[in-house]
């Protein structure tokens, strides 16, 4: 069964390092939602009509799904309520901006079977929040996390960032010392990366602080927004990150993400482990029986094509994989979780032993140190090399 | 028959790489209507990219202009091509040995420089009507007056009548035809004597083979001819002999004073040498014509295919520019760090850079190339001359007597507020002084000894930042001399890198030493653990680096809507990746093998 993903490509506006495809409503017309609305549900209607097909989790994601008015966000979850009928055991998540989260809100939310929130905190520090143009302050994402426990959410995960422009040691190891305080199930720390295009990137590229290991200032709260923190701060604030969490109770299964057991995200470990997956709505990315497709993102093409009763598909975005390329994304997705490479599941999707495909590779890693282990049926990274993976994961493709 | 002679000028241009000689020579066929503007842009003197490029002639090439001149006569001008550059001497001074005549084309900005100079000497060796054109006369800082004034003193021509000219304009361009109708000797040679044709260039195709550019001197060559290459005696049967005009166009026969080409069926441009006599060997000449020597390269450097699976097609590649350019020469060699490759000879380091740049682009090569060496001439105690053009190759300590390096006389010509900076720089070269003159007001020529080995070692980019440019610089080769010279070798992550080994003065191997390992540890990237770089000489270690573990590299998310990306970011990763050469566990990038290079005293 696949997984399903509903893209909302709407924020209140968008934040400096973000490359995905979303729409600012500052500066959209009043009625694009319902546009969208409209559209998402003829893509739904149309695909429970052409191959029915039932969900082993949800993702509603985006943008910002929670920048969406009330009645919005209740006709958005009865319509997948509607076409996708779930368990009571499947998660389903939705994630959402500090800013936009209201009491109403998040009880509505919660009231129409979503059981696990995903919080963009990033920073509990408002002057680092606003030199990556986030929206809320830190007071706001402390209220967001009371307002979603009350409303009843049992599962929730916290976001955060390092390796923020002005960001030291210090003002990372605070912002995650009250991430602890709030006992969250689940945790993701994404280091910033710059993606080109962006505001940030534009801002920052060939900034950073420091080069090949020279003195730094790493201590300290001073913030000096002009400067990146360099690879080797950002590996000081991951191990210091990934030790603290060891020793909280979290188990790190992913690179970037932390659970404690059993509130792993399984919605995204279906993405790790290869298995299939649906994404609705515009710029939504669907991949199944090793064809990954997208829909075009800007919303009234999509809405339109879908009313001619055609596929919203861009052309451009459909790709059928290669064997290779699937063995390929097996290797560098399954390396970044702990569990690591499953070989009977290898075995069984690709008719082929990844030991024998991969021999070469595998030997030059073994021998030098052990970069790469074998466990029981599973292949995995020396979680020490976590943060260096790109190195060993490129042999993969 | 003498009648036709005196109808024919052969005319050389002496001029400084950017004083304006294509430009000129492109002028004067547009002039006399050798070519239609549109097909100048296809043809022309300059017919490589890389020559376009670098607005530089490598390869030289001759053209044949008609010109009716003022008493209504029709003339033959043969206009030779000469490269400009200090690496192609010989060939400058071959194709000025082919000519009666000869443009000598300076800026009315620049003035005079070393390059130009020398080939003035080269011209006057071989008795050359020189005709003084001063070029670029439309800029506002020109000082036609000041250049003319320098022409009089530096080379002592009367300058009164030079020719003020704009290339770019066409101002002057009649003026010069004219001068050289009237001043450029018709050439002499008796066309009833035995066969004697210069070769002043060749040129390999695919169709006819290696082609002989030539003048003839005396006698007469035609189809069946069997002609004989008087250095090596070998002989051939002349197919096709012909004129540029300036394309290749088929005559009867070339004859005493004419320039033009000569295809044999030669399978090798080998065989056809500049500088060699051809003659008629059923009528051969007594005596070749003097002046042949074989092209000798003074630069060497191994070439290394990043791929292994290249070295064939390298091979293949640097075949086909051979046939083309008989002074390249490579022979296998084999790197303990770079594997397979060829150590190759070249005239100097532009000839070298121009065989590497057309390797890379023409056949699509991904090359290492390690940095440029000299011949070293070292006597071992068992009494052998052994000459070392590969550091790696150099015996151990304890068995060498002696080792003695080339030494070249340069002559530089740079304005005289820059003596005091020429002085400091030749005397962290290791050079001698040998003489100084002020060849007028403002500019100086200095005379100095110089250690091949330091021109190649970052003299010119030095020269060109420490005189703002404005020096110029010539030189050749005077002989060997005995130095104290040590072998510096790289250790990277403890094992010997060969290819990264040099050869250098023992008063200067620790800076060098701890240079080299400060340069290589910024140009190294990180890897997945600690690389320790060490120079060491014998088995003292002079200086250590560490390039430390990478830290981070890592893609910090990856979901569904972004796996393809983040697997098409890794794929060009790994790209950027496989051009660099592995060394042990060590990558290195292809310009650590030049970084010696980049290193300052």
């Amino acid at each position: 069964m696949p997984s399903l993903y509903v893209h909302v490509p709407f924020c209140f506006q968008k934040c400096d390092y973000c490359a995905f495809y979303s729409h600012s409503l500052i500066d959209s017309p009043k009625d694009l939602i319902s546009v969208y609305l409209e559209g998402l549900e003829i893509e739904m209607a149309k695909m429970q009509k052409d191959a029915p097909q039932g969900v082993s989790s949800l993702f509603v994601g985006g943008g910002t799904p929670t920048v969406l008015k009330e009645t919005d966000l209740e006709r958005l979850l009865k319509m997948i309520q509607r076409y996708f009928s779930m368990g009571l055991g499947v998660e389903q998540t939705m994630e959402g901006n500090p800013g936009t989260i209201t009491d109403e809100k998040a009880k509505l939310i919660r009231s129409h079977g979503i059981n696990r929130f995903s919080l963009g905190i990033q920073s509990f520090n408002d002057q680092l929040l606003s030199a990556v143009g986030r929206i809320h302050t830190a007071k706001q994402a402390r209220e967001a996390i009371r307002r979603l426990r009350e409303a009843g959410f049992k599962n929730l995960n916290l976001d955060l960032m390092f390796g923020l422009p002005g960001q030291t040691m210090d003002l990372w190891q605070a912002s995650l010392e009250e991430a602890l305080s709030y006992s969250p199930e689940h945790l993701s720390l994404y280091g910033l990366m710059l993606e080109e295009e962006t505001p940030l990137y534009e801002r920052y590229a060939g900034k950073t602080r420091g080069e090949k290991g020279e003195s730094r200032e790493v201590r300290g709260t001073v913030l000096e927004v002009d400067l990146l923190p360099d690879g080797d701060l950002q590996a000081e604030m991951y191990e210091w990150a990934v030790m603290r969490l060891r020793q909280g109770g979290y188990r790190q299964y992913e690179t970037s993400n932390f659970a404690r057991p059993g509130y792993e995200c399984q919605h995204n470990l279906g993405y790790w482990r290869g298995a299939d997956y649906i994404g609705l709505g515009p710029g939504g990315v669907s991949c199944l029986n090793r064809v990954r497709w997208k829909n075009i993102e800007e919303v009234h093409a999509y809405e339109n094509l879908l009313r001619k009763g055609q596929s919203p598909l861009d052309e451009l975005g459909k790709e059928v994989l290669s064997l290779r390329e699937c063995m390929a994304e097996r290797m560098i997705l399954g390396l970044r979780l702990e569990e690591g490479v499953n070989f009977k599941t290898f075995e069984k999707d690709f008719g082929a032993d990844l030991r024998d495909i991969y021999r070469s590779v595998l030997e030059r890693y073994k021998n030098e140190d052990v970069f790469i282990i074998v466990k029981g049926d599973y292949l995995c990274l020396n979680p020490k090399y976590a943060f260096v993976a790109n190195s060993i994961l490129q042999e993969f493709v | 028959m003498a009648q036709a002679s005196q109808r024919i000028r052969n005319f050389s241009i002496i001029a400084h790489i950017d004083h304006g000689k294509s430009t000129l020579a492109d002028r004067l066929i547009e002039y006399t209507g050798a070519l239609s503007k549109r097909e100048m842009e296809a043809q022309v003197l300059d017919s490589m990219d890389l020559e376009r490029e670098r607005g530089i002639t490598i390869k030289l090439q001759a053209v044949r202009l008609n010109y009716q001149a003022h008493d209504g006569k029709i003339y033959e001008l043969n206009l030779i091509d000469t490269p400009g550059h200090v690496d192609f001497t010989y060939e400058v001074s071959r194709s000025l040995a082919a000519c009666e005549g000869a443009l000598l084309v300076v800026d009315a900005v620049q003035g005079i420089e070393a390059q130009t100079l020398a080939n003035v000497y080269l011209a006057l060796d071989n008795n050359l009507e020189l005709i003084s054109v001063i070029n670029k006369i439309d800029l506002p800082s020109a000082e036609p007056e000041r250049v003319k004034q320098e022409i009089e003193d530096v080379i002592g021509l009367d300058a009164s009548e030079a020719i003020l000219a704009s290339a770019k304009t066409g101002v002057g361009i009649e003026e010069i035809l004219e001068r050289i109708v009237a001043m450029v000797p018709p050439p002499k040679g008796d066309d009833e004597a035995p066969l004697k044709a210069l070769i002043f260039d060749s040129k390999f195709d695919a169709y006819k083979g290696a082609i002989s550019y030539v003048r003839i001197v005396e006698g007469r060559v035609t189809k069946g001819t069997t002609m004989k290459m008087m250095s090596s005696g070998k002989t051939f049967e002349v197919t096709e002999v012909g004129v540029f005009a300036p394309s290749m166009r088929i005559v009867e026969e070339l004859r005493a004073g004419q320039v033009g080409f000569i295809c044999a069926s030669i399978k090798n441009v080998k065989d056809t040498q500049v500088g060699d006599t051809i003659t008629d060997a059923d009528n051969p000449a007594d005596k070749a014509l003097p002046g042949y020597r074989k092209a000798t390269p003074m630069v060497f450097c191994g070439l290394y295919p990043v791929e292994a699976s290249d070295y064939n097609r390298l091979r293949d590649s640097l075949e086909k520019l051979h046939l083309n350019d008989a002074s390249l020469i490579f022979e296998p060699e084999t790197s303990i760090a770079l594997g397979f490759g060829f150590r190759c000879g070249f005239l100097g380091l532009l000839h070298m850079e121009i065989i590497q740049e057309r390797l890379e682009r023409e056949y699509d090569l991904n090359l290492i190339t390690t940095a440029p060496s000299v011949i070293y001439k070292v006597t071992t105690l068992k009494g052998e001359v052994l000459n070392i053009d590969n550091p790696s190759n150099l015996p151990t300590v304890d068995q060498i007597v002696s080792i003695e390096e080339p030494i070249v006389i340069a002559t530089i010509l740079v304005p005289s507020e820059y003596v005091g900076a020429i002085m400091e720089l030749n005397q962290e070269k290791r050079g001698t002084y040998s003489a100084m003159d002020y060849v007028s007001k403002s500019r100086v020529k200095l005379i100095y000894e110089l250690p091949l080995s330091e021109i190649v070692f970052d003299y010119f980019d030095q020269l060109k930042s420490r005189t703002k440019g404005y020096a110029s610089l010539d030189y050749e080769l005077s002989g060997y001399k005995e130095t104290d010279l040590v072998k510096i070798d790289v250790l990277l992550n403890g094992e010997m890198v060969d290819a990264l080994s040099f050869i250098v003065h023992r008063a200067k191997s620790y800076n060098r030493g701890r240079k080299l390992v400060e340069k290589l540890r910024g140009i190294i990237p990180r890897q997945m653990f600690e690389i320790p770089i060490q120079s060491v000489i014998g088995n003292k270690v002079i200086a250590r680096e560490t390039v430390n573990a990478m830290r981070k590299d890592v893609l910090s998310k990856c979901y569904g809507g972004d796996i393809s990306r983040k697997r098409k970011l890794l794929e060009k990763q790994k790209a950027g990746k496989k051009r660099m050469k592995q060394v042990g566990s060590v990558e290195i990038p292809q310009d650590a093998f030049m970084a010696v290079l980049q290193i300052e005293d």
